[in-house]
């Protein structure tokens, strides 16, 4: 285990708020835990990037990061008019 | 343990550290929009602390340029989708989004409207 490894392991259990978040309460809500969600994902995927030297793979977490953005805004176009 | 490798992990600390504020400061607030503003701590101190641990570790190679691009994406982002949601949240409680008398913000009159009328 190195130092990486215990950040991403941290890091990734933010995940346990979040879809907390993500499963209970009004929609609004689970829209925030969803934006939560893919931040802290995209995190955790760099962080286990380097942990694995796995450097290749750092591709992933550069295209969530541009994904999510869309995810979040056509749910937010949704919620503001059709859910 | 090296100098760097000491700063390295003070920085994966703030990573861990941002990450866990943000999101029980998300969790604990009961209103979503003030929900929102706890996105950006892990967006902007945990992206920018991950970026310098990365460079420290890897120096400057693909990893730590696309890290640091990836840093700049979730900045970018998170300011737009949070006002997109926070706008939303608005648009859905009122019908619209626009300003109305009687609310907590100053209301500032746009200036070619007010000439044109």
């Amino acid at each position: 285990m190195n130092w990486w490894l215990w950040a991403g392991i941290a890091v990734a259990s933010c995940l346990i708020p979040c879809a907390d978040m993500c499963l209970r309460g009004s929609p609004e809500r689970r829209l925030v835990g969803l934006e939560m969600t893919s931040i802290i994902i995209t995190l955790a995927m760099v962080i286990f990037t380097i942990a694995f030297e796995r450097i290749p793979f750092i591709d992933l977490p550069l295209t969530l990061a541009i994904m999510s953005f869309g995810g979040a805004l056509v749910f937010a176009r949704f919620l503001e008019h059709h859910l | 343990m090296s100098a760097s490798s000491i700063i390295e992990a003070v920085m994966l600390v703030m990573v861990a550290v941002s990450c866990w504020l943000g999101v029980l400061g998300m969790w604990r607030m009961r209103e979503p929009t003030q929900a929102l503003h706890y996105l950006s701590l892990p967006a902007t101190v945990g992206a920018f602390a991950l970026t310098a641990a990365v460079f420290l570790k890897n120096g400057s190679n693909q990893a730590s340029w696309k890290t640091l691009l990836i840093t700049f994406i979730l900045l970018g982002i998170n300011s737009v989708v949070t006002h997109a949601s926070a706008r939303a949240f608005r648009a859905r409680e009122l019908g619209h989004w626009r300003p109305r008398e009687g609310d907590p913000i100053e209301f500032v009159e746009d200036s070619s409207e007010t000439e044109q009328s």
